[in-house]
């Protein structure tokens, strides 16, 4: 975190020609208040990459020094590999980007088999608002999870399953889809 | 009095409760038990939650698993699974965060959120933010919550208690007489039986009589904390919302009951040292030693039996802890007695910086037995709480608490994922196989 908030702060140096104010670091860093910064600030200074003048304000010390090298930099040209790194997920993002209604199942049956969601697996499921025909959804039918496609035929609602041994489900009653299929993950 | 006053929500305070949170979460891992009687709480023996559905066949929280299955034998009885309810509870701060920065977490199951100024934001009313805040924590979460709105927090909380289960209660202002007037002083957050008895002998039975009296008789009849419910009332902010969080304890205890019960003054003294071990963990977490100490043994009978202990020093290690109670606990325990719990309680918390030295050296060899605890701190972090805990614990440690159907644990701690262990689980609540 504090390499990643020094080259914000020495980013914007660079772009603006000035070290930035408290609140300047706050925006570039996402800080939340003006403590951290200052914590920040008593690293920097510690570390001597910054140094604070008489009226407080920042003064560039060691700056270019400061810069962690990513990559070995050939013919002169800055290793782009530094920026490039600000604009990615990780695998909780990109598994569970609403990580508030996200939810986890194991798979115990094989009636989704030809959708490649096997036996063992874990499926990463969504509670939503409502459900659309095509998606893998989970609902309970007589009591039990079950997991199939969502399919719609003459305005009525059914669940198919992808695998041939096993016949559609078309429920006598009216039934509830509790979540929509996002992901599946297994692990060897 | 602030009701003449044209603003309905000279702020706008929200209070948002879980119905029946530990329960509703049950419900909310499965969902083929909604509309079933769901209570947690086997492993106590006591009722911990109960779902609406419960409720109305009599079960109140606290009560006895026997008495549950003698007046509703269809209930279904869980084990609790507190790594799923904190999953929930974090989930809810969440979705409320959504709406506004300002949330007090105020406990596992309810918080309080500052949305005024809000409407701006969001283009809708106040009343319109809380009902979809509640929208998007019952569809997202798959439980009910029922949620008040005022200007105060008591007042909000006199609204989230209105209508239970999924309620949403507004009380503007200039209508809150009419809530008041409904609600008897011991329904009101932060009076208790006693004081609601005190003040009925005045003739204040409602919340509105109190609201009614005016600031000198409130401050000759009670005390401080009071005056401020009592402005909270009159629509006065006068408990602003903590945002911080838990910075600190003034007290840590630790409980825990065991089954089968037993007579034997080593397996009940290992209980004993193993709450000590855990409170003084805790301790150690937050920097904060304990200049007294307070334990007891609960008997089959449910009764307490205990004693309260001054150190020679305020101290967050098990040994300058247990070396006291070890020296007391033969005057608590009574031979032939079944003893059923046991407790810990670490009070007046100091924090372990200010501990002074004393003339006989024993601070200084604490100190030194200091640096051996730390390290079992180090080690278990990397290894997992109790990756190495003391000789006089050994019992309780390497044995169930709960031998027998009350050993039942959640699903969770038993339906593992490739890459799971028994103690690092994903953060994702697990609603079971399909």
């Amino acid at each position: 975190m504090y390499e990643t908030y020094k080259s914000r702060i020495i980013s914007f140096y660079k772009k603006n020609k000035r070290m930035p104010s408290y609140a300047e670091i706050m925006r570039a860093t996402g800080l939340r208040s003006k403590n951290a910064v200052y914590k920040l600030v008593h690293k920097l200074v510690e570390d001597g990459v910054v140094s604070k003048d008489a009226t407080g304000r920042l003064v560039p010390k060691n700056l270019e020094s400061g810069v962690r090298l990513l990559g070995l930099v050939e013919a002169g040209f800055p290793s782009p590999a530094e920026e490039e790194l600000l604009d990615v997920m990780d695998f909780d993002e990109y598994l569970v980007p609403n990580k508030e209604s996200s939810y986890i199942l194991k798979v115990k049956g094989d009636s989704m088999i030809d959708a490649g969601i096997m036996p063992g697996d874990m499926v990463v499921v969504e509670r939503r608002a409502s459900y659309k025909p095509g998606q893998i959804v989970v609902a309970i039918i007589d009591g039990e999870n079950t997991m199939k496609y969502l399919r719609v035929k003459n305005g009525k609602y059914f669940l198919e399953p992808a695998n041939p041994k096993y016949q559609p489900i078309y429920p006598s009653e009216s039934f509830r889809v509790e979540a929509v299929v996002t992901g599946v993950v297994r692990k060897y | 009095m602030a009701w003449g006053a044209p603003h309905s929500f000279p702020r706008a305070i929200l209070h948002v409760d879980g119905d029946g949170f530990f329960a509703g979460c049950e419900v909310a891992k499965n969902p083929s038990l909604k509309g079933k009687p769901v209570i947690t709480g086997k492993e106590r023996g006591v009722v911990s939650a109960c779902t609406y559905e419960a409720k109305a066949r009599g079960v109140k929280r606290g009560m006895r698993l026997h008495e549950v299955r003698a007046l509703c034998p269809e209930a279904i009885i869980l084990p609790s699974d507190y790594e799923t309810y904190s999953l929930f509870s974090h989930r809810m701060y969440a979705i409320v965060r959504r709406y506004t920065p300002s949330v007090e977490e105020y406990g596992i199951d309810e918080c309080f959120a500052d949305i005024s100024g809000m409407r701006r934001l969001h283009k809708i009313k106040y009343a319109q933010i809380a009902a979809s805040i509640k929208r998007d924590l019952e569809r997202e979460l798959g439980m009910t919550f029922s949620l008040g709105l005022a200007a105060t927090k008591v007042l909000a909380k006199i609204g989230s208690k209105w209508q239970k289960p999924s309620g949403l209660t507004a009380i503007p202002l200039r209508e809150a007489h009419y809530y008041l007037a409904r609600t008897p002083c011991e329904n009101v957050w932060g009076i208790g039986a006693n004081t609601a008895a005190y003040l009925a002998s005045s003739g204040v039975r409602t919340a509105l009589d109190l609201v009614k009296k005016d600031e000198a008789w409130v401050r000759a009849r009670l005390s401080k904390p009071f005056l401020e419910i009592w402005r909270e009332l009159q629509g006065e902010v006068a408990l602003e919302l903590d945002l911080e969080g838990k910075q600190s304890y003034q007290s840590i205890s630790k409980t825990k009951t065991f089954t089968p019960p037993s007579r034997d003054a080593d397996c009940v003294f290992s209980q004993l040292s193993k709450n000590i071990e855990n409170a003084c963990i805790k301790a150690r977490r937050w920097h904060l030693a304990a200049p007294r100490i307070s334990f007891f043994l609960k008997t089959q009978d449910f009764t307490y039996h205990g004693c309260d202990i001054r150190l020679p020093y305020p101290s967050a290690l098990p040994h300058d802890i247990l070396r006291e109670v070890r020296a007391a606990f033969p005057r608590v325990y009574k031979k032939g007695m079944l003893y059923r719990a046991t407790g810990i309680t670490l009070i007046d918390l100091v924090s372990d910086a200010a501990v002074q030295l004393d003339l006989f050296g024993s601070v200084q060899k604490s100190r030194s037995l200091q640096k051996v605890f730390e390290s079992v701190d180090h080690i278990s972090a990397r290894h997992g709480k109790h990756a190495v805990f003391l000789g006089s614990s050994m019992q309780a440690m390497t044995h169930a608490a709960h031998l027998g159907e009350r050993g039942d644990t959640p699903v969770r701690a038993r339906a593992l994922f490739k890459g799971e262990t028994a103690r690092k689980h994903l953060a994702v609540p697990y609603l079971g196989e399909v």
